[in-house]
């Protein structure tokens, strides 16, 4: 399962950042842009979080 | 800029506080590169890029600047701060108690507590920029000291007190949000960039097809130069150079990293706060300062710093939650790590109370965008401060012994203020602060007929230092007067060394 998150969230940051690429080589509108950004943005805080919250991260 | 600073006793609850670090627990190159990387990309970062546009940068002076001056820091930490650390394995907080005494400590706390809070400030100033977004009120303008609206400070109340509340919990939640964002949150920071610049080409017409295109792009319309916007100071090659290298002075030269890397296996592994310099003190400067140059391009009147607005023009929802995260997940580390240094000061009252109250503080500086606005100035101020103590760990280490005096001098003499640190660091600071306030002064004396006119016209030609280069002359100031005084004082006060 974790190992499954860890490869959904890696492929969230790449798709993150193609819609950017296309907008950059004026392919697609910035309105696109956003919206993959958003679903790509809910998908990587979803899946790391089952393999980034480490117990013992961030102890005060 | 980082806000992650470890400073001495705050790092509570971390081992070996008053022992040198053990070989079985140090640490390897590519938990430094994590580190330095995440720490360096704050909310801060989109407050300083589109200030340097505001202070009229050229693209020469803005990228050769950063690439030079981001190269000095890491230098700094790699041949200034690790060299002792992984000799001396002790944090900041231990290293300066046995050089200076609890009390001068003491001292040192207050002051590095009181910049933590006005930095936090900051920090919640750039959060409520995105909440601005969400619910329309009218935000604060480039030049604006105080808070210009009822709704901004209703804004930054909420939005500080629920950082205040969570930093006096511990912060472990949201700094594990924190790490979870990082990596989205760097990658974000570039598609600032990437869309701003696609944003200009569409608007000028420009052909980009190479560097050379793209360069001259940067020059016509990002970074043009010129005049700085009304209230800003110019920006040259110079400020932007020692800029990057001294925004995180209190860090490097300030030797507060002692306490990080302390746990390097080998001094050569502070290099990697080169991810940190050039993923947040490069790319993520120079992406926010293309977006607010977009912004100067469409209106020129339109001269609002509003880290929140930028991002929702660029990159919608995930810029503003890019906004949020960045400036919630470093204020709440900085809030505690003030908490905490003020707790020193007062150990019986509760760390919750100290935290609150200091919440409150930092709260109550966010409403004023003074400190947001002039960050350039205020991170300058703060290197400033905390660096002649670096300068005194720097030569009580190295030098102390080959002019004949006796390093960790008030753990030897059980002495609880060392005079030669105190007043390295308080002479530096006055002679620092006249230099950096000739114009003023001279005036001042001028009009009480202390000073002649062309007195006055030659202290201020050949005396008078911008804030951005005073820590440099000052630097050498701290070192030469720790020796001198050290000089004396050892001689005179040395009733229980062995």
């Amino acid at each position: 399962m974790k190992s499954m998150a860890k490869i959904v969230s890696w492929l969230s940051l790449v798709v993150l950042t193609v819609p950017v690429v296309l907008f950059m080589m004026g392919r697609t509108d910035l309105d696109t842009v956003k919206i993959v950004m958003n679903i790509c943005t809910v998908v990587w805080f979803a899946t790391a979080s089952m393999w980034m919250w480490n117990p013992d991260t961030g102890k005060a | 800029m980082s806000t992650e600073q470890p400073a001495q006793e705050a790092h509570a609850g971390s081992e070996f506080e008053r022992e040198p670090v053990p070989t079985r627990a140090l640490l390897g190159f590519k938990d430094f590169v994590g580190m330095y990387a995440g720490e360096h990309t704050a909310g801060t970062e989109l407050m300083i890029g589109p200030l340097f546009v505001a202070a009229g940068v050229s693209a020469f002076d803005v990228v050769v600047g950063l690439l030079a001056g981001n190269a000095l820091a890491v230098l700094s930490w790699v041949f200034m701060c690790a060299p002792i650390a992984t000799r001396a394995r002790l944090t900041l907080y231990y290293q300066l108690e046995k050089i200076c005494g609890r009390n001068l400590v003491t001292l040192y706390n207050l002051a590095n507590g009181v910049m933590f809070c006005f930095l936090a400030g900051a920090m919640v100033t750039v959060s409520a920029t995105a909440v601005g977004v969400w619910i329309k009120f009218p935000m604060p303008g480039l030049n604006d000291l105080l808070p210009n609206s009822v709704g901004w400070v209703v804004a930054v109340l909420i939005l500080g007190g629920m950082i205040s509340i969570v930093a006096a919990y511990g912060y472990q939640t949201v700094a594990k949000i924190g790490n979870i964002a990082s990596p989205w949150m760097v990658l974000v920071f570039i598609i600032f960039g990437l869309v701003g610049l696609r944003q200009f080409i569409d608007v000028t017409g420009y052909k980009v097809s190479n560097l050379s295109d793209l360069w001259a792009l940067a020059n016509t319309h990002i970074w043009k130069g010129g005049n700085p916007l009304p209230g800003q100071v110019k920006f040259t090659f110079w400020h932007v150079m020692f800029f990057a290298w001294f925004c995180n002075m209190a860090m490097h030269v300030g030797m507060s990293d002692l306490s990080v890397l302390r746990f390097a296996r080998k001094s050569w592994m502070a290099i990697a706060a080169g991810t940190g310099m050039y993923l947040g003190h490069f790319l993520a400067w120079l992406a926010a300062s293309i977006l607010y140059a977009y912004q100067l391009h469409l209106n020129p009147a339109d001269t609002d710093v509003l880290p929140g607005p930028l991002a929702y023009r660029a990159a919608g929802w995930t810029g503003l939650i890019c906004v949020i995260v960045a400036g919630w997940t470093t204020a709440n580390p900085t809030i505690y790590r003030a908490g905490l240094a003020f707790q020193a000061i007062v150990p019986k009252v509760s760390r919750y109370k100290v935290t609150i109250v200091t919440g409150l503080i930092a709260t109550i500086a966010g409403a004023f965008p003074l400190i947001a606005m002039k960050l350039l100035n205020f991170v300058a101020l703060y290197g400033l401060i905390l660096m002649p103590m670096g300068a005194v760990i720097f030569v009580d280490f190295w030098l102390l012994k080959k002019f004949g005096c006796k390093s960790y001098y008030a753990e030897a003499s059980g002495k609880s203020f060392n005079w030669a640190a105190g007043l390295a660091w308080l002479v530096t600071l006055s002679v620092c602060t006249i230099l950096v306030q000739m114009g003023p002064l001279t005036k001042w004396l001028a009009g009480k007929g202390i000073l002649s006119d062309p007195t006055r016209q030659w202290l201020v030609d050949h005396c008078s230092v911008q804030i951005f280069f005073a820590s440099l002359p000052g630097w050498f100031i701290a070192a030469a007067l720790y020796i001198v005084i050290s000089k004396i004082y050892q001689k005179n006060v040395r009733p229980n060394l062995g």
